[in-house]
C-alpha cells in the first residue's frame, strides 16, 4: 500500500490532495489520539498516585483502628491489674494484721510461759529441801532472784499470836528488826486479814516502817506469819502480775515447806515408816 | 541446721533452772551448767561453747574474773558473754562491758529478754 502511495497515478512523490487531506486528518486524529493517550496516561498516573495515597491512608486508618483497639485492650488490662492490685493490697493488709496479731499472741504466750516457769521453779525449789535452813535459803532466793527484793524479812507469829518475830532477813541490820505487835501494826493487819498488801509507792523506796509489800504465810488455811519486802532492787520499779502470783505461791508454800522441814528435823531426819501412810485412803 | 552450745555459770540452782527453762525456748541450743567460775573454766577447757551466760556474784571465782580469764583463752576469746547480775548501776554495766562482756542483764531476769539477747549474739532468728 505504501508502495501504491509512493507511485500514485500522477507519478509524482507528492501526495495527492485527498491523500494529503487524509494524512492531515490522520495526523490530526493521531495527534489528538496521542494527546488523549497522554491525557489518559497522566490520568492513569494520577489515579495510581491517588490509589497509593488512598492505600496509604487506608493503612494508616487501619493501623489507627488497630492502635485504638490495642489501647482499649491495654486500658482494660490496666483496670483489671488495678483491681487485682487493690485486692492484693487488701489481702496484704489483712495478712499483716493477722501477722501482727499472731506476733502479739506469741509474745503473750512466751511471757505467760516465762511466768509459769518462774512459778514452777519457785515451787520446785521451795520443796526441794527438808532442812529449815535450806528452805529459808530458798525462800530468800525466790525473793531476791525472782521478785527482785533487796531488803526483806520473814516473820512468824509467836505461840499466843500476839507478836510477829523476825526469823530471817536480808539487806537490813538484825538490830533494826524487833518483834512487832500484831494488834497495832501494818504487818499484823496483813496477818489478820490473810491477804497480801502492796504499797502504791515506789517499791525501791520502801522502808522497814513502810514496806513495799507484805505477804501473809499460811499453813493449812491458818496464817502463821508474814514476809515483809521493805524495798526492791533499783531496777525493780514496780510489781508485775508474775510477782503477785509469786506472792500467792510463797504465801501458800513457804510456811508449809518450813513447817515440814522443821518437823523432819525434829525427828532427826528420819523418814516416816510405811505405817504412817497406810490409813490415807480417801 | 547449725547447733549451738551454751554454758551457764551460776551458783544458784534456782537461777540455773530458770535459765535452762528460758534457753530451752531457743531451738538447737544445747545448754551445760556450771556451779561457779572455776567449774565454768573447767568446762570451757573440755569443750567449745558458742555463748556463755554468767552470774557475777559467785563463790570461789566470780563472773568478772571468769570474763577476764575467758578473754585470755585462745579458743573462747571471741565467745559472746552475757552477764547476769543484781547490780543495776551504769558503772557496773560499764565495768562488765569493759572487761569483755557482750551484754548485761539485771535480775530479776525476764526470760524473753534472755532469749532475745542470746539469739542476737548468736545471730539466729
Amino acid at each position: 500500500m505504501t508502495k501504491d502511495r509512493k507511485s500514485g497515478p500522477t507519478g509524482s512523490d507528492a501526495p495527492g490532495p485527498d491523500l494529503k487531506s487524509e494524512r492531515d486528518q490522520f495526523l490530526k486524529k493521531f495527534t489528538r489520539g496521542a494527546k488523549l493517550t497522554d491525557d489518559f496516561l497522566r490520568e492513569v498516573e494520577q489515579l495510581q498516585d491517588r490509589l497509593r495515597d488512598l492505600e496509604a491512608e487506608n493503612a494508616g486508618l487501619r493501623a489507627k483502628v488497630e492502635a485504638d483497639e490495642a489501647i482499649r485492650e491495654l486500658l482494660g488490662k490496666i483496670e483489671r491489674l488495678e483491681t487485682e492490685k487493690r485486692e492484693l493490697l487488701n489481702r496484704y493488709h489483712r495478712v499483716e494484721e493477722v501477722n501482727s496479731e499472731f506476733t502479739a499472741r506469741v509474745q503473750e504466750v512466751e511471757s505467760e510461759f516465762a511466768n509459769l516457769a518462774n512459778l514452777f521453779v519457785a515451787s520446785n525449789q521451795l520443796h526441794s529441801s527438808l532442812s529449815p535452813r535450806g528452805v529459808t535459803r530458798r525462800i530468800k532466793e525466790v525473793l531476791a532472784q525472782l521478785v527482785g527484793a533487796e531488803r526483806y524479812c520473814m516473820y512468824l507469829a509467836n505461840q499466843d499470836n500476839t507478836e510477829l518475830v523476825p526469823i530471817a532477813y536480808e539487806g537490813v541490820a538484825g538490830s533494826a528488826l524487833t518483834p512487832v505487835k500484831i494488834s497495832d501494826s501494818e504487818l499484823g493487819q496483813a496477818l489478820l486479814k490473810g491477804a497480801a498488801s502492796v504499797s502504791d509507792h515506789d517499791p525501791t523506796a520502801g522502808t522497814v516502817q513502810r514496806p513495799a509489800a507484805i505477804i501473809p504465810l499460811s499453813v493449812d488455811e491458818k496464817t502463821v506469819g508474814v514476809i515483809a519486802i521493805f524495798s526492791t532492787l533499783a531496777q525493780k520499779k514496780r510489781f508485775d502480775t508474775v510477782d503477785f502470783e509469786l506472792f500467792k505461791l510463797l504465801g501458800q508454800h513457804a510456811a508449809a515447806a518450813l513447817v515440814s522441814a522443821s518437823l523432819f528435823a525434829h525427828t532427826d531426819r528420819k523418814l516416816p515408816g510405811l505405817e504412817a501412810f497406810l490409813d490415807l485412803s480417801v | 541446721m547449725a547447733e549451738y552450745s551454751c554454758l551457764i555459770v551460776e551458783d544458784s540452782p534456782m537461777m540455773r533452772q530458770l535459765l535452762v527453762f528460758a534457753l530451752a525456748r531457743v531451738r538447737n541450743l544445747r545448754v551445760t551448767e556450771a556451779d561457779d567460775g572455776v567449774d565454768g573454766l573447767r568446762k570451757l577447757a573440755s569443750a567449745r561453747y558458742d555463748i556463755i551466760v554468767t552470774d557475777i556474784n559467785m563463790p570461789i571465782m566470780d563472773g568478772l574474773k571468769l570474763v577476764k580469764r575467758v578473754r585470755m583463752d585462745p579458743i573462747h576469746k571471741d565467745t559472746p558473754i552475757i552477764i547476769i547480775t543484781t547490780e543495776g548501776s551504769q558503772e557496773d554495766r560499764q565495768r562488765a562491758l569493759q572487761l569483755g562482756a557482750n551484754a548485761y542483764i539485771t535480775k530479776p531476769i525476764q526470760a524473753p529478754q534472755v532469749i532475745a539477747t542470746v539469739k542476737e549474739l548468736l545471730k539466729i532468728d
